[in-house]
């Protein structure tokens, strides 16, 4: 490497330049080992943590938002990019997981708000779609009859219950991130569960 | 309906939150209460359909990530890491030459890649950084595998720095030290 070389203000040229660190070979790097080596700049690092994690961040996004897949894709892409461009300031990056799935349900809730430009995800929780699910289901179909209910749930309460049950967030987490009080979030996500319990009675 | 309603003596979300610690400690109160223990039950196998319905959303959508994974990174690649600036000693008042922290790290983890068993994860640079042949001191953490001894993999990478930081960065090293953060299991990556 020549000096002219190294004193480019473009970074990128080395990263470019084949090296052993592809993403086959970071692929066995632990996600602090890859939280790290992604602060310090190597987009490769970063590539394998999102590929590690993203399609569960898509996914949640999407039961967050329950319709609209086009949504959580869009919501998901900014997540990843908010995400690298904060890379550098993970606090626990041995749960970078839940920090990218924190990111992500940000970016499904704003989403979710626009949906409803004229209220608060507070005053939507009770605009309740009660359709029951009247199929008596077998185990096996749990998980998608699971997903129909919960996918039919008000906003509000998709999403907040998807962030307790699914995303194993705090109270507090959901509080902040909605913007709803923490006894809000409680009554609302008792409310979820309540109906979640309900329709799913068919397979007792 | 109403908020709580109760399963014996509990509401669902002293339930959930006893789930939620597994059980632990052990709260013999709800668990000899036939209609809470009831629906504990209930309780415990929606939960387990919960933590498959992201796995079950994620293999629905097999292959739809590679697209916006793609576009994700191109954006990235755009928005490269340039850290701090770093002047370089030049005698010509009228040219500013720098070279980026973000340059130096990638040529630090250019070289940890070509030495076996060693991933740079992370370079620091402390010290008079912002003075033209200033003082620096440089941390440099890896992660190592462990099927050899992992002193010497160290010692290997602090040596091929020393030599590559002497050579073309316009600092003057005040301490190298390299700290392996992490073991790699399974050999080499």
């Amino acid at each position: 490497m020549t000096t002219t070389a190294i004193v480019t203000r473009e970074p990128k040229k080395i990263d470019e330049e084949p090296t052993l660190s592809d993403a086959d070979a970071l692929a066995s790097l632990s996600d602090a080992s890859l939280v790290a080596r992604s602060a310090d700049g190597d987009t490769v690092a970063f590539g394998v943590l999102i590929r590690r994690y993203g399609p569960h961040m898509r996914a949640y996004a999407a039961r967050i938002l329950g319709h609209g897949d086009g949504e959580a894709e869009d919501a998901v892409q900014e997540a990843a990019l908010q995400a690298w461009q904060r890379i550098d300031r993970v606090d626990d990056p041995d749960r970078v997981r839940n920090w990218l799935f924190r990111i992500a349900a940000n970016k499904a809730l704003d989403r979710l708000r626009r949906r409803h430009p004229h209220l608060d995800l507070e005053a939507v929780v009770d605009s309740a779609d009660d359709r029951p699910v009247d199929e008596v289901v077998s185990t096996r179909l749990q998980v998608q009859e699971l997903a129909r209910i919960v996918q039919a749930l008000p906003d509000a309460h998709r999403a907040v219950w998807v962030m307790r049950e699914i995303g194993g967030a705090s109270y507090a987490e959901i509080a902040e991130a909605t913007g709803m009080p923490q006894a809000t979030v409680r009554g609302v996500l008792a409310r979820a569960r309540r109906r979640v319990l309900e329709q799913m009675e068919g397979w007792r | 309906m109403t908020d709580d309603e109760r399963f014996g003596a509990f509401t669902l979300e002293e339930l959930s939150d006893y789930l939620d610690t597994d059980r632990t400690p052990a709260r013999p109160d709800i668990d000899g209460d036939p209609e809470a223990a009831a629906a504990l039950v209930r309780l415990e196998s929606l939960r387990t359909a919960s933590r498959d319905l992201l796995d079950a959303e994620a293999a629905e959508a097999a292959g739809a990530d590679a697209g916006w994974i793609a576009s994700v990174l191109a954006s990235v690649r755009t928005t490269a890491h340039a850290g701090r600036d770093i002047p370089v000693p030049d005698d010509d008042p009228a040219s500013t030459l720098v070279v980026t922290e973000g340059a130096l790290r990638g040529l630090v983890r250019a070289l940890g890649d070509e030495v076996p068993g060693v991933v740079v994860r992370r370079t620091r640079f402390t010290g008079d950084v912002g003075t033209a042949g200033g003082s620096v001191d440089v941390e440099v953490s890896i992660a190592a595998s462990a099927d050899g001894p992992v002193h010497l993999r160290a010692e290997a990478l602090r040596s091929i720095i020393e030599d590559a930081l002497a050579a073309h960065a316009p600092f003057v090293v005040r301490s190298l030290v390299v700290r392996v953060a992490d073991l790699i299991e399974g050999g080499r990556p």
